[in-house]
């Protein structure tokens, strides 16, 4: 830069000098100072900042307005800006040949006139230039103010008057020029600091272009133009430009050109290489010229001062400068070398060539080791000195690299060093920590500025300065400046501003802070342990480790955890799948990566991406064996025993056979966690003692007073051979999100069907279970099992062999009984009587029934109630009749349905009777909701009777039994499936034997018990229904079936129900009794009315 | 430092559960929900009595009932600053942890008189000042916590024996 002011100014005053002051009135404007320049120079010059254009441009600015009148009076002019001119650039030749008359002019400042004196004698020497007409007057002024006594103020009078005598005019006249010019001046002049805004440039001023060069010529061409100005000089076809600049550093590719006009700079500019005029020029814009000439100071370089490689192998390591070579354009800089000494060779092909790095690898930053230069390329290692090697043409000492870079090929500023880059810097290999941090703190200061190191709320510390020892918390930031609010000392409560220099963050031991800036270390969180000047150690929450960063990367962090999840989805300890054989436990995550600890005991480093999955723990359930046979859980403290080294510690996790243990003696590489077997396990202490745990969940009930079974699984029905029949069926979705939607079935497995849905372009896959299918004949909504086994059920209604196959499946004990219980129970009661009176193959039964009458309670009131008589019926004569009238009877049972609901609830008689009524209804119909009443079908083979009542059959019988069935259904099933069951208590339901029946109450009696007195809310649901039936039974043999039944149904439960259990057989023998005869004079009754 | 303090929690009963009992059924389950445990700020170590047990309120859709219940209890609350003694459970060369009742300490090498030096040849590894002062598992300490930390359910502190009086006992 310096270069270039002193070229500009040079070429400035030569243009001075060559254009006379009668060619061009600016040269002489020039010429002419206005005082305020030289002190804006001296700025200038303080400030590196290239002088001439700033001068010129305040010069013109000052003058500007007064243009044209001072052209005129150029002479008078200049003598009196020079009288004003009070600081001197001694500098200039210019203003030292002005100087003289300037002092000589001031007759009316004592002051001045006291200096004067010797003065005088260099002007006149100085004093070859114009001459001065006022000279002599002034002169003899200044003689008479200085001598200030009466001989000459009495001089001065004579002299007055005797100029009085002269011609008057002329007098006026030479005090106007002298004094009214003067006056102005004064004005402009008041203070000897002209504001720098006065300074501006303004749109008087020569206009600054900026042309485009070649990048990295800006000063070549600079230089050329001002060689080209040179040899102009003085011919006609002079140069118009008043100066050439460039900003390299910050404007590459550009110089700019100050002129009048830009004509003048294109003239200027042809034929000068590298410099672009033609392709467009760019005005600078008034208000950006000072812009232009600010400067910046630059990084200051200090042997130790860090810097950065902008590019090559070592593109942003961190150096650090070793010496400076006098130019400054050169620094021998050490760093952390990266060599591959593995490479073949020195990098050459075989054609010789210097092959391109392309893609290879950079090696990673290691010191230079003799050892491995020497095995791989002895014959490029040479020792200068000892510990001095050169090495494929690079120098290393003591490990580092040593080398000679060009400025341009460091990143100076921002370097930002980390500390753990750093204390690369740090051994000297000797093992001495001999960190520079003066040069250290100097190169963080300068880079402080990326990103705000003081926020409001910190406690900060001021180490140098005036105010070291300040402590304060920070209540503002501005730049670089932070006030803050000093805390402790005498002046507490003060606030005080302090500069970034010489502050730094403070924190106590034991302050619980987090990371927060450019370190790898980010987001860490941990306790502070020690603090040593700038540099604070805090022991990391996550891997109990100790860290060392600087105070301005850290922050208070609150107290609470809040695990710094930097890595995203992975915590510490968390279990990650590998791949389908591996699992791994997360030791330590860093910013991108993953330290993991695999099954087998090895660590390694992955990348989140690596993750398979992350294996949610599962607390309780995780359950292995140790060595000695015994339970050992997840945070349980188990000891190795076998074929380790008795290590102990808290399971964290347990993976087939393994066990993720943590323990906290072992820290190292692995933060404490290891791997080992289950079987090489012994158990210490199990995890609070696990056995006492305490008392029962008060939020459940307890396992064991629950009754009996859990939720009914679903129903298998056996795989028929062959294609499956809902294949291409247009099927409802009955349950689920789909619910209502029609689909085509497009594909079945046993147990689901992809459903392509009708209204939504869509192909769901959902259970069989949850289909309803659509009769072709009657548009009834079958269940999948109806729609499975159509010939069980409702193949034809009329028919009786239907009813007997129920039976016989019921007899059989099939899986169908299973569901035929409820249908075949029905069956039975139905067909009981039916039996009885046709005399068919169910006769068998029908004792079974009679006899059963205990439990007939139920089944004969239902039998009785219903369809016996109209099975009866049906068998007798009336076929079709009884059934639809059945169907209309079936108010009733669907009354009774309802009210066996919770019936149901109960027990299988619930079934029973629920199938009964559909039974009744629907022979086959009795069956499947039987089974289904799990799944409410029950609904449907009660709604199957009577198409019309069906939907309030839904209604009604809906819910309650779907619910309360869950258990019951169990039981069932349960029953069912022991089939020696089948006979001791189902066939109470199935095959209608009354005792068992009876019995199969009793067996239930835990449940029976539970029901009597625990729970009120779900079991009082049961009750009532079994006492349903009684009060069914009754309603039935009363004519009125509908409103009695339901009425009676809670009322009578109580009292019913307590008889019912207690005294089963009378109870059962009076029902019974009482039934059959009433059963079938009322059910002839009931039909008749019913039918009617 | 050991506090009394007046605590509240609510548990839910199942209607099972509802009877003549249902008050000592909800004690029991106060006693072992909340003695022992750890709030994140404090421990939780007795509870004295528990003077007030709401009315019962049946939860909508479940039928569990909830109670809240007023109880008195012993807590102990880890200040920073203040002294407390323990039992190493672990040395490494970073310094050793230590258990202060349910709390546990880590005590840095940092925190650690410098004359008190890790011996790791010594079997239990140790921290010693080759004076008799000999801190290995399951040595008595007395130690200040420098600094605590909570989590949910959980808290850690760090410990400091780099002052007078504090160190092996």
């Amino acid at each position: 830069m310096s270069n270039i002011r002193d070229a500009n100014l040079h070429s400035d005053e030569e243009e001075d000098d060559d254009f006379g002051e009668e060619e061009d009135p600016r040269p002489e404007k020039r010429q002419r100072r206005a005082p305020s320049d030289d002190e804006d120079d001296e700025d200038d010059d303080d400030e590196d900042a290239p002088k001439p254009s700033g001068r010129d441009k305040s010069r013109n600015k000052s003058n500007g307005a007064n243009e044209d009148d001072e052209i005129e009076e150029l002479e008078e002019d200049e003598d009196d800006d020079d009288d004003e001119d009070d600081d001197e650039d001694e500098d200039d030749e210019g203003p030292r040949r002005r100087r003289g008359q300037r002092r000589a002019h001031n007759p009316f400042l004592d002051t001045m006139a006291e200096v004067d004196e010797d003065d005088e004698v260099d002007d006149e020497e100085d004093d070859e230039m114009e001459a001065d007409f006022i000279a002599p007057g002034d002169d003899d002024d200044a003689l008479r103010h200085r001598a200030g006594d009466d001989r000459l103020h009495r001089q001065l009078d004579r002299q007055n008057q005797a100029d009085f005598a002269e011609d008057l005019e002329k007098v006026a006249a030479e005090m106007r020029d002298r004094h009214g010019g003067r006056r102005g001046h004064r004005l402009g002049d008041a203070s000897t600091v002209t504001p720098k805004r006065l300074l501006l440039p303004s749109v008087n001023d020569p206009s600054i272009w900026g042309v485009k060069c070649k990048p990295g010529k800006e000063k070549e061409a600079v230089f050329t133009i001002m060689k080209k100005v040179q040899d102009m000089k003085g011919t006609r076809n002079a140069l118009n430009i008043i100066s050439v600049l460039e900003r390299g550093q910050s404007m590459q590719g550009f110089i700019y050109v100050e002129a009048r006009r830009q004509a003048d700079v294109l003239t200027a500019l042809t034929n000068i290489p590298n410099v672009y005029a033609r392709s467009g020029m760019i005005l600078v814009p008034v208000d950006e010229m000072p812009d232009l000439l600010r400067v910046q100071k630059k990084a200051e370089i200090t042997p130790g001062t860090f810097v950065r490689f902008k590019r090559g192998k070592y593109q942003g390591d961190l150096a650090q400068v070793v010496d400076v070579e006098q130019s400054g354009q050169i620094l021998n800089i050490r760093a952390v070398p990266r060599i591959d000494y593995g490479a073949r060779d020195d990098g050459t092909d075989a054609s010789g060539k210097r092959k391109r790095s392309v893609g290879a690898v950079r090696p990673p930053q290691r010191l230079f080791s003799e050892a491995e230069a020497r095995k791989y390329h002895e014959r490029d290692l040479t020792s200068t000195r000892r510990g001095i090697f050169n090495f494929q043409g690079d120098t290393y000492e003591g490990g580092y690299l040593v080398k000679d870079v060009r400025v341009t090929a460091l990143q100076l500023e921002n370097v930002n060093p980390k500390l753990e880059e750093v204390t690369k810097f740090a051994s000297t290999g000797d093992g001495n920590e001999s960190l520079d941090l003066q040069a250290l703190s100097q190169s963080l200061k300068a880079s402080t500025d990326k990103y705000a190191p003081y926020q409001p709320g910190d406690m900060v510390e001021v180490y140098a300065g005036e105010q070291a020892g300040m402590v304060g918390k920070v209540t503002r930031v501005r730049a670089d400046i932070v006030s803050m609010n000093v805390q402790e000392g005498p002046l507490k409560g003060k606030d005080i501003d302090v500069p970034f220099k010489g502050l730094r963050k403070r924190f106590k031991e034991g302050d619980h802070v987090k990371v927060m800036g450019g370190s790898r270390y980010r987001d860490e969180v941990g306790m502070v342990v020690k603090i040593v000047d700038d540099r604070v150690t805090f022991l990391s929450d996550l891997s109990m480790g100790e860290i060392t960063v600087f105070s301005r990367d850290l922050r208070e962090a609150s107290d609470s955890g809040g695990m710094g999840t930097a890595a995203g989805k992975y915590d510490l300890w968390d279990l990650i799948q590998l791949n389908a054989t591996t699992v791994a436990c997360v030791i330590k995550i860093d910013r991108e990566s993953l330290k993991v600890l695999d099954q087998e005991g090895a660590t390694r480093t992955i990348l989140p991406s690596q993750v398979a999955a992350k294996i949610p723990p599962r607390r309780k359930d995780a359950v292995a064996t140790d060595r000695n046979g015994s339970d050992i859980r997840v945070e349980d403290t188990v000891k190795e025993i076998a074929g380790g080294e008795n290590r102990s510690g808290v399971i964290h996790h347990l993976y087939r056979g393994f066990a993720f243990i943590h323990s906290k003696e072992l820290q190292g590489e692995t933060g404490g966690i290891f791997v080992a077997r289950t079987n090489n396990l012994a158990t210490m202490i199990a995890k609070g003692g696990r056995v006492a745990s305490s008392g029962p969940d008060l939020s459940k009930m307890p396992e064991m007073s629950k009754k009996p079974g859990g939720n009914m699984a679903p129903p298998i029905i056996p795989r028929q051979g062959g294609r499956d029949r809902i294949l291409g069926q247009t099927v409802h979705v009955r349950q689920g999100p789909y619910k209502g939607l029609l689909g085509i079935v497009k594909d079945a497995t046993d147990t689901t069907a992809r459903i392509e849905l009708h209204s939504k372009n869509k192909t769901i896959t959902i259970e069989k279970m949850k289909l309803g299918f659509k009769e072709g004949a009657t548009g009834r909504i079958l269940s999948y099992a109806e729609f499975v086994q159509p010939k069980k059920g409702f193949g034809d209604r009329g028919s009786n062999t239907s009813y007997s196959s129920g039976n016989s499946s019921a007899g059989g004990n099939s899986w169908s009984g299973s569901r035929t219980p409820a249908g075949s129970s029905a069956w039975a009661g139905s067909r009981t009587p039916a039996g009885a009176h046709g005399g068919s193959g169910g006769g068998g039964r029908t004792p079974a029934w009679a006899g059963g009458a205990g439990d007939g309670g139920r089944t004969p009131a239902w039998a009785s109630g219903s369809k016996t008589p109209a099975y009866g019926a049906n068998d007798g004569s009336r076929t079709s009749d009884p059934y639809k009238d059945g169907s209309r009877t079936s108010n009733p049972y669907r009354d009774g349905s309802r009210t066996s609901d919770p019936y149901r609830g109960d027990n299988d008689g619930s079934r029973t009777s629920y199938g009964q009524p559909v039974g009744a209804s629907g022979a086959s119909g009795g069956r499947t909701p039987a089974w289904n009443p799990g799944n409410r079908t029950p609904h449907y083979g009660s709604g199957e009777p009577g198409p019309r009542d069906s939907g309030t059959a839904w209604d009604s019988g809906s819910k309650t039994p779907a619910r309360s069935l869950s258990s019951v259904n169990d039981q069932w099933n349960d029953s069912y499936g022991n089939n020696s069951s089948t006979t001791a208590r189902t066939p109470a339901g199935y095959s209608a034997t009354s005792p068992e029946f009876s019995g199969g109450y009793t067996a239930a009696t835990p449940g029976a018990s539970g029901l009597s007195a625990p729970t009120p809310g779900g079991l009082s649901a049961p009750t009532p229904p079994v006492s349903a039936p009684t009060p069914r039974a009754n309603t039935w043999d009363a004519p009125t079936p509908g409103g009695p039944a339901s009425a009676a149904t809670p009322g009578a439960s109580g009292g019913d129900n307590r008889r019912y259990f207690d005294a089963p057989t009378p109870q059962g023998g009076g029902y019974s009794s009482a039934k059959t005869p009433g059963a079938w004079g009322n059910d002839d009754d009931d039909d008749a009315p019913g039918y009617n | 430092m050991f506090f009394l303090y007046d605590l509240e929690r609510t548990i839910t009963l199942h209607p099972y559960y509802f009877g003549p009992h249902m008050r000592e059924y909800l004690i029991n389950k106060l006693l072992t929900d909340v003695e022992g445990t750890c709030t994140g700020r404090y421990y939780i170590i007795c509870v004295l009595d528990a003077y007030n047990i709401s009315m019962g309120k049946i939860l909508p859709g479940s039928g569990l009932a909830e109670f809240t219940i007023s109880y008195r209890a012993v807590v102990w609350r880890p200040f920073k600053g203040e002294t407390v003694d323990g039992v190493v459970t672990a040395v490494s060369k970073l310094g050793f942890f230590a258990n202060v009742g349910p709390l546990p300490v880590f005590v840095s090498t940092h925190l650690i008189p410098a004359d008190v030096k890790f011996d790791p040849t010594a079997n239990p590894p140790q921290f010693s000042d080759n004076e008799g002062q000999v801190i290995e598992k399951g040595a008595h300490v007395r130690l200040k916590l420098v600094g605590t930390r909570s989590d949910v359910g959980k808290m850690s502190a760090i410990g400091s024996i780099k002052e007078d009086y504090l160190g092996c006992l």
